[in-house]
């Protein structure tokens, strides 16, 4: 299935300028994507970014062995916020470096374990993980009825100039 | 970089294989049209979507091109000489051509990088920008007018980028409440709007030009907006007074979360007949 992931380039340069920003004990920040949805002809499936919802200071958990954990309240208004508006959600964090992004397996396993839960409040939407880089994006779409994750295919950042990640160039 | 495309390598390495994937929607086949889609097959495009319910008449020759005289005896849907027209330049284009209008396969529309507009009426162009909106694709509208002064006549076009996020066609001035109402009061008796080759191609090669660098720039100038004014009189082209007046205006018709996305959404695969 193709899946295509649409965004603003100011959204998406909003979404960077907060992921750059130092926390207090977190190594990293991360966010969500809130987005709408539509299905491609003959098959497939593309998200649409409409705004961001960073993770507020006091929702990251101390621990040294991630990145940045989110505590119960991030992960309660994240669910929250799909259960009150017909939304897709799409964890976002950042690699601060150029070129085209790849999740660690830290990334994998943890993107893993809660994103399926959006389904318990919205189960007829995707949801997912992103990562983006100085230049680039990569990420998963959890789609509604298929138990492993898909590759998103192509990334399209909307503006002037229009910027095209497909399969990785 | 493959020899045909040689002159246009300043355009940057990755210009060729741009445009090769790109996807390009084009509504209307008439005289503005048939110019956008020469002009891009030329470009190198890969892919089109053309719609135009009509067959070539008569009267379309004094401006359609690619059409000929058999094509006026045999009734060619406008369609198939813009297949012609494409296949002719790049064999390998993959192009969807529907003879209908373009609201029938609306959902088509969703995979374009790119919509141009080639219509003749406001209500259809507020269609377009509303369905290229709510995808987050950017729309080229270019249009043309001939006005009766009295005893002499005014040439005029505009051509415009909608940019998602941007300011709309609505915030432009372009789209109003009355012009929109005016029409619909006269829907069905407007008639044929008087249409002329030379203007139709500089709004086209117009309309590319706006195209290209948000592709492929060759330049650092890049503008998020455009709205440019044809003076067929005076053989000029200016950009609209009326950006200077929206400076840092963001439009607000389009901003809702229920204006993004399809409203139908449901999670199967979508069948188009």
């Amino acid at each position: 299935m193709r899946v295509v992931f649409k965004v603003v380039d100011r959204l998406l340069e909003r979404v960077r300028v907060d992921l750059a920003r130092p926390h207090e004990f977190a190594a990293e920040r991360v966010g969500f994507f809130v987005c709408k949805t539509a299905s491609l002809v003959p098959q497939g499936v593309v998200i649409l970014a409409h705004d961001y919802r960073p993770l507020e200071d006091d929702d990251y958990l101390d621990d040294a062995t991630v990145g940045a954990m989110m505590g119960p309240a991030a992960i309660r208004k994240a669910l929250e916020c799909a259960l009150n508006n017909e939304i897709g959600m799409f964890h976002i964090h950042m690699h601060d470096h150029g070129g085209y992004p790849r999740f660690s397996r830290t990334d994998a396993r943890e993107s893993a374990k809660f994103v399926p839960d959006f389904w318990n409040v919205r189960p007829e939407m995707p949801h997912g993980a992103l990562v983006v880089s100085r230049d680039s994006l990569y990420g998963m779409c959890w789609y509604p009825g298929k138990s492993e994750p898909i590759e998103i295919s192509e990334f399209v950042v909307i503006g002037s100039p229009m910027v095209f990640v497909r399969n990785g160039q | 970089m493959n020899e045909r495309y040689a002159r246009q390598s300043f355009l940057g390495p990755r210009s060729e294989e741009i445009f090769k994937h790109c996807r390009a929607c084009i509504i209307g086949l008439g005289g503005g049209g048939s110019h956008i889609v020469q002009q891009l097959a030329h470009v190198g495009i890969g892919n089109f979507l053309i719609f135009d319910a009509d067959h070539v008449e008569d009267s379309n020759l004094n401006r359609l091109v690619g059409a000929t005289q058999a094509d006026v005896i045999s009734k060619t849907p406008k369609t198939v000489v813009a297949t012609r027209l494409i296949q002719g330049i790049n064999p390998k284009a993959q192009i969807v051509a529907r003879l209908e209008k373009w609201q029938e396969s609306a959902a088509l529309l969703r995979d374009a990088d790119v919509i141009f507009g080639c219509v003749d009426s406001f209500s259809e162009r507020q269609q377009i920008e509303a369905t290229a909106r709510r995808y987050l694709i950017p729309y080229i509208d270019i249009g043309m007018d001939v006005h009766d002064l009295g005893g002499q006549f005014a040439i005029s076009g505009q051509v415009i980028l909608s940019m998602p996020g941007e300011l709309c066609m609505k915030c432009m001035g372009f789209l109003r409440e009355d012009l929109l109402a005016h029409e619909a009061a006269n829907y069905g008796a407007a008639g044929s709007k008087p249409q002329v080759i030379w203007p139709n191609g500089v709004l086209a090669s117009l309309a590319v030009g706006i195209f290209v660098p948000l592709m492929t720039p060759w330049h650092r100038n890049h503008r998020r907006v455009w709205y440019l004014e044809y003076d067929g009189n005076s053989q000029t082209v200016a950009t609209s007074n009326r950006l200077a007046h929206l400076a840092g205006t963001v439009c607000n018709h389009f901003s809702s979360l229920e204006d993004l996305g399809d409203p139908f959404w449901k999670p199967s695969n979508l069948k188009v007949a």
